[in-house]
């Protein structure tokens, strides 16, 4: 069921990779939750463990071999060719680890290409570009190069790029991966903002704890199934980090 | 175990190594078709009625050296492209570099060999078939042309396993230079070139004055004889990297500020050209000279086979004269598309052939006027009989109508009675003028062979202007299929450049779509953008190419003096040029997008 509240929706999911008639492998197993509306999600779970492949189920980068993904009313199983690709460039903003911004271009043209996917004017882009930039503190980087770029500040240009047009959901890949600690606090707590003050949905897939420890609810996933669920309420970020750890102590047993 | 990995590594990209072995076997086979020509002296020597066709091949065949040396560089890139990851992981493997060094020598090498050989191979089938069928089609006869000739063999196949052992020892070189780490993560970074106005404006003035220097070389051919070529060359050449270098980033870098910039992926095809036209200058000069030598050569090829017709038909006031038709000849005129004819009775007696009066009065005789600048008027006329006995007997064409063996006879004009009375031999004499020589040709061939069999002409003298055609066919054919000839080597080796320059940069964009493809770009768009990508990168060396053609063919002015203009029906040939070079694109273009677009649904 969706609900105005209800921005992810995940009913039945299943992924098994290999044809019919060869030995087959089941990623993903009866798989079901759901995101409200301005909820800080994270997924959990060790390499191998489906997290990769849930979030790509979930972005329309693979189709699911059973079961339904509703984001923000739009039934993503039902989608084809162009509707899956408008899809991810008007309901999805993505931060990946490995960055993936346009070398050719400028930050600016990185941050502004979903825009001008959209065909949006040139005025209004410029806008929307530097009311982002101002926001993640980038203005001063608008016009460099990746290559210019440190891995924190990349990583800045590649989330402005996923919120500038507004999407129903940001959906983060290990953003901190390739991040030394400084960089990877910075961009959480950017995170942070951009979910309390925009009210945007997140949904980031890690297995770094201290990355999870900045999220309301934690999703653990192993062996392609959701083992259990873990709430921050209203503990402090801290404590709720010992929670974390606690809770992978004995999940992984 | 290396061998075994490298081995699959090539199975597994075995289409990326179908297209490199195919392009450089099509670059060897044109080699060889073109030094089967350039040095099979007895061929020149029959077909070469022009003093310096002997230069242009040889000035040719260095020409095809050099671009055959860039092309073996620009494959070469392709190939280290492809393999330069799997190379780190051997390293990584714990490879030593001596070995993998080892690898890549004998690879290039065996590829470049294996091309080499079947390129020799294909050049051969193609002499035969490919020569045979242009000679016919232009109606062509050329002696002494045979598909094996065993000096072209060597001369091919020392340039190019000369040309892999290079570029092997280059491979060698580069590979074992470059750190493991490069090797895995070898995508090619952008670097951004700089703007600096006043050295673009230097560069750009400085361009132009070469290239103005350059098309006056060509135009002044008459004055500068053969130091026009290497001189224009040379000078076109710089004009045009530097044109380049001073131009394309400073419209890109304007483009880029525009809101048109700012739709759709436009940015984006602006970013890519931005930072690769810049390495592409330097193959873009060579791929504009080469399109230009090729649209040249086959607009010059094109111009004598068009134009011959019309200089023949200024020849001739008839297009063939046919004495005392058989039923045979008879059947054959019967297809011609006659615009004038008319049939006398002669009677030869001693040195003089005797015309009846009252039938040059019925079908007055066509003749030629000339200008006082010595041009043949356009059209003929026809003069009255009491003018034409006066003047018109002595007109050749008419003489050229009764032919001894030693000469022609003196023609008189007798009245009808005295026509009847006169004794001799009586021939009767058909002349037709035909409305397009080109559409008649070939009953006029078979006429002219019969009419031959039986009153030959003493030697050296034509008949009509069929003959006269036939003649200058032979003297200016040679010209005619080099032009040809060339121009199509020169496009297959130009378009085979392009294109492997554009695929060498493919794997390093495969990247830029699948984020494209992340970020939500619709494959259509993405189509779209790599179609006007690379249709840019096809486009530059047209435009220029065109305009250096437009220019060069004043070169060709003196050799094909009026009514023949190099300029004349150029429209034509260009648009076929321009379809093959369409076609080119399109295959660049469907190879590219194997390579660089994201597959759908897979992560």
């Amino acid at each position: 069921m969706t609900t105005a509240t209800t921005v992810v929706d995940v009913h039945g999911l299943e992924k098994t990779y290999g044809k019919a008639n060869e030995r087959q492998y089941k990623a993903l197993k009866d798989i079901n939750f759901s995101v409200a509306e301005g909820e800080f999600v994270g997924i959990m779970g060790a390499s191998g463990s489906g997290k990769t492949t849930l979030l790509n189920m979930l972005s329309t980068l693979d189709t699911p071999t059973k079961g339904d993904v509703i984001v923000n009313g739009h039934d993503v199983t039902q989608m084809r060719g162009n509707q899956l690709a408008d899809f991810r460039a008007q309901e999805v903003g993505f931060i990946f680890q490995d960055f993936n911004l346009l070398e050719s271009l400028t930050a600016e043209e990185n941050i502004g290409l979903p825009l001008a996917l959209k065909g949006t004017a040139s005025k209004i882009m410029d806008q929307a570009i530097h009311e982002v930039a101002e926001t993640l503190s980038i203005a001063d980087l608008l016009q460099k190069y990746p290559a210019e770029l440190s891995g924190g500040q990349k990583q800045r240009v590649a989330a402005a790029r996923a919120i500038v047009h507004h999407p129903s959901i940001l959906m983060g890949d290990e953003p901190t991966g390739a991040l030394d600690s400084t960089s990877a606090r910075e961009l959480l707590d950017l995170l942070t903002t951009i979910n309390q003050k925009q009210a945007m949905s997140v949904l980031l897939v890690t297995h770094d704890p201290f990355s999870a420890s900045f999220c309301q609810r934690i999703l653990f996933i192993k062996d392609g199934q959701i083992g259990s669920e873990l709430k921050r309420g209203n503990q402090d970020r801290a404590a709720f980090y010992q929670q974390i750890l606690t809770e992978l102590g004995t999940f992984n047993e | 175990m290396l061998g075994k990995l490298a081995l699959a590594g090539i199975k597994n990209r075995r289409r990326d190594y179908l297209v490199l072995l195919a392009g450089l076997t099509m670059s060897a086979a044109i080699f060889y078709m073109f030094a089967n020509l350039a040095t099979n002296r007895a061929f020149i020597k029959a077909n070469a009625v022009v003093s310096q066709a002997s230069f242009i091949f040889g000035f040719g065949a260095v020409l095809l050296i050099l671009i055959t040396v860039v092309y073996i560089m620009y494959a070469n890139s392709f190939l280290l492209s492809m393999r330069q990851h799997d190379y780190g992981l051997f390293m990584m493997l714990g490879a030593t570099r001596k070995r993998v060094g080892e690898l890549v020598f004998l690879e290039t090498l065996i590829l470049g060999t294996i091309a080499t050989a079947i390129g020799i191979v294909l050049g051969l089938l193609m002499s035969k078939f490919l020569v045979g069928f242009l000679l016919n089609m232009l109606g062509l006869h050329l002696a002494h042309l045979s598909a094996f000739y065993v000096p072209a063999i060597i001369a091919t196949a020392v340039l190019y396993v000369g040309l892999f052992i290079l570029a092997s020892l280059f491979n060698l070189v580069r590979l074992t230079r470059t750190t493991v780490l490069k090797l895995l993560h070898s995508d090619e970074l952008a670097n951004q070139p700089k703007v600096k106005p006043f050295r673009q404006l230097v560069q750009g003035t400085l361009g132009i004055i070469f290239l103005a220097i350059g098309y006056w070389a060509l135009a002044a051919i008459k004055v500068l004889q053969m130091t026009a070529i290497p001189l224009a060359l040379v000078t076109i050449t710089l004009g045009t990297y530097l044109l380049f270098r001073a131009t394309i980033l400073v419209v890109i870098r304007g483009l880029r500020r525009t809101a048109w910039a700012k739709k759709h992926l436009n940015g984006f095809l602006l970013g890519q050209l931005n930072f690769r036209v810049h390495n592409y200058t330097r193959m873009l000069t060579i791929v504009s000279l080469l399109f230009a030598m090729a649209l040249g050569a086959i607009t010059v090829g094109s111009g004598y086979h068009r134009q011959l017709p019309m200089m023949a038909k200024m020849i001739g006031t008839y297009s063939i004269a046919v004495h005392d038709k058989t039923p045979a000849e008879q059947k054959l005129m019967a297809q011609l598309h006659v615009s004038y004819s008319a049939t006398y009775t002669q009677k030869r007696q001693g040195k003089t052939v005797y015309y009846n009066a009252d039938e040059i009065a019925k079908q007055p005789v066509e003749q030629q006027r000339y200008k006082k600048s010595g041009q043949p008027e356009a059209h003929l006329y026809t003069q009255s009989l009491k003018a034409f006995k006066k003047s018109g007997t002595q007109d050749m064409d008419f003489m050229a109508l009764a032919l001894g063996k030693t000469g022609a006879y003196t023609p008189k004009i007798l009245s009808a009675e005295q026509f009847a009375k006169q004794t001799g031999q009586t021939v009767t004499v058909t002349t037709i003028r035909v409305k397009d020589l080109q559409q008649d040709l070939q009953p006029l061939k078979q006429l002219s062979k019969l009419e031959n069999k039986r009153f030959a002409p003493p030697a050296g003298m034509t008949v009509g202007s069929y003959q006269g055609y036939e003649v200058m066919n032979g003297f200016f054919g040679g010209l005619e299929f080099m032009g040809y000839f060339l121009g199509i080597a020169f496009l297959a080796m130009l378009a085979s450049c392009l294109m492997f320059k554009i695929l060498s940069g493919a794997p390093g964009d495969q990247r830029r779509y699948r984020m494209l493809y992340k970020v939500g770009v619709r494959q259509n768009l993405m189509r779209w953008g790599i179609a006007k990508e690379i249709g840019i990168l096809f486009l530059i060396p047209g435009i220029m190419g065109v305009i250096d053609v437009l220019f060069g063919l004043q070169m060709f002015k003196p050799l094909m003096s009026a009514p023949m203009s190099p300029y004349l029906g150029i429209g034509s040939t260009f648009l076929i040029f321009i379809g093959l070079y369409v076609i080119y694109y399109l295959i660049t273009l469907a190879l590219y997008w194997r390579i660089v677009l994201p597959k759908t649904t897979t992560a």
